[in-house]
Formats: C-alpha cells, sequence, structure tokens
C-alpha cells in the first residue's frame, strides 16, 4: 500500500525557505484511459484591476495553454465520467496541488500537501465524478494564502441530462450564474508563494479585506452589470444560481425581493427544497438556487462579507438580475 | 520523538514535572447505557499554567482539571444519560472568582477565589453541552475553562437524541480561538482592551502537526493523532462528531472523504438531515452535531476503503500558528483503516 511517509522526505529550508512542503509527481495508481481530460498549469503573475484602479496581484490556474483568467477555467463534466486533472508545476520556484473541493476521491488523488505530495512537475489526478452539482476545486498548499491569492475555479458536475438540469430527475433551468464569492485582503497580495511555512509571524491569522468580488469581478460597481455576473432573463425563464462562498469569511447573501428555492448544497440534493430571500454561509460552502421571477424589474442582489467575530458587516458586493 | 513533554503543559506554580496534563483525556467516548438513572458524581479543580504553542510560544490557560498539580485545557469530556442526577464538586484552587456553568443545566453562581462548592442537578435533555465559567465573561471561558457535557438518551448506545439517525462510536470535538494578548491579560486579572486577534486554533487544546515536525504523530500534542480528537474508523462506522465552539470565531468545518449528515445545531435538531462537506460553527458556544458515516470516498477510481485524510476548518486562517505554519492549526486527521 501506498505509505506516503515513509516515501518522501519533507523539503525543508530550500530555496526561497520553504518549510513542510512534499515535493513529488508519482505514476498514478490505477491509471485508466479516463472520459475527460483537463490540463492545468500554474500562473503568479496575474492582476486584478479594481474599480479603484488599483491593481492586486492574482495567482490561479491556466488551461495549460497561456492567458490568466481569474477565478481559474471551470472544471465541467458528466456524472459517471472519470477524470483526468494533469496538473503541471514547474518546481523550480515552487510548488502546488489541486484539490477537488467535495470530490472525495484516494488520500493520493485529493491534493492536499501534508497527506500526500506537492507537485513538482507534473501529477494526473484522477477522480470520478459520482454526484451531480456544484463545486470548485482550488490549491491546497500553503493554502490559506495560495487559495487567496485566487488559485480556484468552478467545478460542475452536470446530471446525465447535461446542461439544463440540476440532478439527474431534478428541476430544469434556463438561465445559469456562476456567483463565486470572495474577498482579498490586499496586504497578503504581495507575499511569496511559501509565506510563513517556516514560521514568523506573516499576518495569515488576520484577514482584513479591502475588495469583495463575485467570480473575479470587482463587486464595488463592476459586477452590477459585467456580462459574466449580472443575470439578464425573461419572465417565465427558471434561473439557476450556483453560489459559491470562494472566501473565508461569513457571508449573508441577499436576493433584492426575489425568492430562491434552493435544492442542493455542496453537491448533494436538500431532502426537501427550502424557499429563501437570504442565505447566511460560510466558507466553501455551496448553493444551487432556481429563480422563477413573475415580475419584470431590476432585483439588486447583495453578498455582505461578516466579521467572523462580531458578525459586522466588513464589505458588500453587488449584482443584479435583470428581468424582463 | 516526544521532546521537551514537561514544557508543553506545565503549571505556573509547580515546580515539579506535570506531563499527562493534556493526555489525560482517554480517547473517543465510551458509553454503556443504563435501564436505570444513576448518580454521577465529578471534581473538577481550577488551576492554572502555560501551554506551548506550535511555534514555541508559552500561553496562559486555566482549566477544569483532574487534580491540583496539573492543569486540563479543555476539562475532562463528560457523559451522562437522560435522568441522571449529577454531582459536580469545583475546587477553585485560585485567587479569582470562578463559576461552572451549563446552559439550560445549571449555574454555579460564584465559586470565590480559593473555596469549593458543589453543584447537583438532573441532565433531563440529551444532547451536546460545553461546561464553561461564565464569568468575567468571555475571559475566563476562552482562557481554558470549558469542557464537553454529553447527555445520552435515556438507555440509548447509538442515538443523539430518542429516534436520530444512529452511529456507532462518538467524539467531542471542542473548539477554541486563542489571542495571546487576551490570554496575558487575564493572567494578569486586568480586562483585555485590545481588539480580539487569535493566533492559535486548537480542537480539544491541540494543534496540527506534520511530516517532519518533531512533534508529528505525538498523540499528546499532535491533533492529528490525539485520541480523542482523530477519527479512526472502518467502513460503516458511523461516527458521531459532537462539536462546540468555546472561541469567538465562527467557523467552517471541512470534512474530506465524505461528506457528513448534520444532525443539529446550537442544540435545535433538524427535521431533514442535509449532506454537507462543509459545516457552519456557530461562535461562542455554538454546536453542532454530525455523523461522518465512514462510507468508501464515492469519487475513488479505481475504489479505495483505505486512506487518511484531513477535517480542518475552511476559514484558512484558522490552519496558522502565530500568524505563519501553515497546517499547524485546528485540523485533525480522518483515518479509514
Amino acid at each position: 500500500m501506498f505509505n506516503i511517509f515513509e516515501r518522501h522526505t519533507p523539503m525543508m529550508g530550500m530555496g526561497g525557505g520553504a518549510c513542510y512542503v512534499y515535493p513529488d509527481a508519482p505514476a498514478t495508481i490505477g491509471e485508466v484511459t479516463p472520459d475527460i481530460t483537463f490540463d492545468r498549469g500554474i500562473y503568479m503573475n496575474g492582476s486584478m484591476t479594481m474599480d479603484d484602479g488599483v491593481n492586486v496581484e492574482i495567482w490561479g490556474f491556466t488551461d495549460g495553454g497561456g492567458g490568466n483568467q481569474f477565478p481559474s477555467p471551470a472544471i465541467r463534466v458528466t456524472e459517471g465520467q472519470i477524470v483526468h486533472t494533469n496538473l503541471t508545476v514547474n518546481g523550480m520556484m515552487w510548488l502546488h496541488t489541486i484539490h477537488h473541493h467535495g470530490i472525495e476521491p484516494s488520500q493520493e488523488n485529493d491534493g492536499v500537501g501534508h497527506y500526500s505530495f506537492d507537485v513538482d512537475g507534473t501529477y494526473t489526478y484522477q477522480w470520478k465524478a459520482s454526484h451531480a452539482g456544484t463545486y470548485f476545486y482550488h490549491c491546497h498548499t500553503n493554502t490559506v494564502l495560495h487559495a487567496e491569492m485566487g488559485m480556484y475555479g468552478g467545478l460542475i458536475i452536470d446530471p446525465p441530462e447535461g446542461w439544463g438540469t440540476l440532478y439527474a430527475g431534478g428541476p430544469t433551468y434556463d438561465v445559469e450564474a456562476i456567483w463565486a464569492c470572495d474577498e482579498i485582503d490586499s496586504s497578503w497580495h504581495n507575499l511569496n508563494w511559501d509565506a510563513g511555512t517556516c514560521g514568523g509571524d506573516v499576518g495569515l491569522n488576520s484577514l482584513n479585506p479591502d475588495y469583495f468580488i463575485i467570480t473575479g469581478v470587482d463587486g464595488a460597481q463592476s459586477a452590477l452589470t459585467d456580462p459574466g455576473v449580472a443575470v439578464t432573463m425573461n419572465v417565465g425563464q427558471k434561473l439557476l444560481v450556483r453560489y459559491i462562498c470562494a472566501g473565508y469569511l461569513p457571508q449573508r447573501i441577499n436576493f433584492g425581493g426575489l425568492t430562491a428555492t434552493v435544492h442542493m448544497s455542496d453537491g448533494r440534493a436538500l431532502p426537501k427544497p427550502v424557499q429563501v430571500t437570504e442565505l447566511e454561509t460560510s466558507s466553501a460552502e455551496r448553493y444551487d438556487c432556481i429563480f422563477e421571477p413573475t415580475t419584470a424589474g431590476v432585483y439588486e442582489v447583495t453578498v455582505d462579507y461578516l466579521d467572523w467575530v462580531t458578525g459586522a458587516v466588513v464589505g458588500t458586493a453587488r449584482t443584479r438580475i435583470n428581468v424582463n | 520523538m516526544k521532546k521537551n513533554m514537561n514544557r508543553r503543559n506545565f503549571l505556573k506554580f509547580s515546580s515539579a514535572g506535570v506531563a499527562s496534563a493534556l493526555a489525560a483525556s482517554t480517547g473517543l467516548v465510551s458509553w454503556t447505557p443504563r435501564a436505570e438513572a444513576a448518580t454521577i458524581n465529578q471534581t473538577f479543580n481550577i488551576t492554572e499554567g502555560f501551554i506551548t504553542q506550535p511555534d514555541g510560544v508559552d500561553v496562559y490557560f486555566r482549566g477544569f482539571s483532574p487534580d491540583t498539580a496539573s492543569l486540563t485545557v479543555p476539562g475532562a469530556q463528560m457523559i451522562v444519560q437522560e435522568g441522571d442526577t449529577v454531582n459536580i464538586t469545583i475546587n477553585n484552587t485560585l485567587g479569582t472568582d470562578h463559576s461552572f456553568v451549563i446552559d439550560g443545566l445549571v449555574n454555579s453562581g460564584i465559586i470565590a477565589a480559593g473555596s469549593s462548592t458543589t453543584v447537583s442537578f438532573v441532565a433531563n435533555s440529551a444532547g451536546s453541552y460545553l461546561y464553561y465559567d461564565g464569568l468575567n465573561a468571555p475571559y475566563n471561558r476562552l482562557v481554558g475553562l470549558h469542557g464537553a457535557f454529553s447527555v445520552m438518551p435515556s438507555g440509548s448506545s447509538n442515538e443523539l437524541y430518542a429516534g436520530s439517525p444512529t452511529f456507532v462510536q462518538q467524539y467531542n470535538w471542542v473548539t477554541n480561538d486563542i489571542d495571546p494578548a487576551w490570554h496575558d491579560a487575564v493572567r494578569l486579572n486586568t480586562t483585555p482592551t485590545s481588539t480580539f486577534k487569535p493566533y492559535y486554533f486548537t480542537i480539544n487544546g491541540r494543534s496540527m502537526r506534520v511530516p517532519g515536525h518533531a512533534d508529528y504523530a505525538d498523540p499528546a500534542i499532535d491533533s492529528g493523532y490525539a485520541t480523542d480528537t482523530r477519527l479512526e474508523g472502518s467502513i460503516g462506522d458511523r461516527t458521531l462528531v459532537r462539536i462546540l465552539n468555546a472561541g469567538m470565531c465562527v467557523h467552517s468545518m471541512h470534512f474530506h472523504a465524505n461528506h457528513v449528515e448534520v444532525l443539529a445545531r446550537d442544540g435545535q435538531a433538524f427535521s431533514d438531515i442535509w449532506l454537507k462537506d462543509v459545516v457552519r460553527l456557530p461562535n461562542n458556544i455554538g454546536s453542532v452535531d454530525v455523523i461522518y458515516p465512514f462510507d468508501p470516498p464515492p469519487d475513488a477510481h479505481p475504489p479505495v476503503t483505505t486512506g487518511s485524510f484531513p477535517m480542518h476548518m475552511h476559514d484558512e486562517m484558522t490552519q496558522t500558528a502565530g500568524g505563519g505554519l501553515y497546517q499547524f492549526g485546528a485540523a485533525t486527521t480522518i483515518k479509514f483503516l
């Protein structure tokens, strides 16, 4: 049996002084021909321009080619497929992993560095898409920093019916939005990939965000109209919002007067759907919400980011559902 | 493997080595139901001392300890059944007033400095409770005066409440967030004046260690190996985890390899059981009760029935110690045997 702790010696003090990382890229156990393959590389020189004109450094995954998409390119598969996610990390400078959050594969394919390895070279994560629903993927090396830096992307498993149905035999939709709501503490965004891993106070216990974003778009203004975030639909259509709490702080999302029917959370159907006008969520939760607005109008959706001690609102992102 | 054991958890005023304090817990909670209610007697000693954190910093704590010469944080896990009469004697060895409270069950009132008191109550409602010191709130609770108190349904060995989904084993996790400046203020019998800023994050009083660290896999120190924290099971060993938050921060508990069944939050049972890979844990004595099913990880190909996986908080600031040291925070290991 694969025993990671006997095979690997943690890398300590190498290069920039990384500690407690576990570089490796072993062969995938029981590798088979996949039904679908995704290639992912790394970028650590991206940036996002905020509505106030400030550029904030962003890291993420590429689709194996060029481009610095943020969030990273989505992984979308169909229930039942065997999936390969090929992660290539040119490890002279850094290490990363992919954890497919909510996907529950073997230890070696779970992408958690200290339970397996931090990818140094190319590793093929092999997993089976067993349950339709909304997930995301993110780096699990020095996670506190790397996920905050933007190393995440959407992960969606469609049922056999394909796009337009939430889960096998479940509700249908005509319009889809993916809202990954995240907060950014720009003071963290000038740290090295291995910051703090050898100890010392680099401030990673204290998140004081100054930007609040939805799916890579500043929620101060831009997300109100950005076509990748704001929704335009017609009365009579069914909208599916795949909400992902991609930040670390609790969030409260209010749907601006519309009522959501929540059918799934964390990739599992609820025993009974629930109807809500707002949701209180915590880090990494997902909720699949269907809207069937009956009245035309502009509905402003607000996402409040809450202090984890006091519950006070520390920032708000906004977008819109435009119903014609 | 074990180094400086006498430094891990030592009494402020004790000259003798006190090695057993953090190791006092006895593993997962064992329970044999009884047909009749019983009388349960327990003694706690309120003591103080220092506990060494993952970055080597010694932080001041107070605890409900088994004797006057040790410090235990959190206090010993207690488990009784509905209808039991519980007598708890608390010896306050310190120079400050303290109390013993279980919301909905008992409140000792002031236990004056240097005095003892015995409280008696009937455990009349099944569920998961935190016992804690309600004085000087929240400071006395935060600096370690807390522990888990479980009430089983009468005559039952495998339910959270009568008629709940069943389990075959159970654990308590008590979480805490530690701001050394606040702990030091309490040590000096002053009121903290700074904004709460936690630097350490614990489950059952311990933080995670990882391969390559001297204390890795030491069950007395490493929360990934502590027997009262680490989940171990074979396929089908459905495991109740009673999670109690003694700290100030809302947390997001992320389980790898299986979704959990969420049975209750803040003592309120859910009529519909949701399957979640992330569970919100309210702060300030918030609680959540979940069952980790130990099903084969559903997305493994080829299928597996063994492996080690983390449970960690996903509000990732909690995965640090001293402002860095990722992976040395509030996490544990789920071991599929």
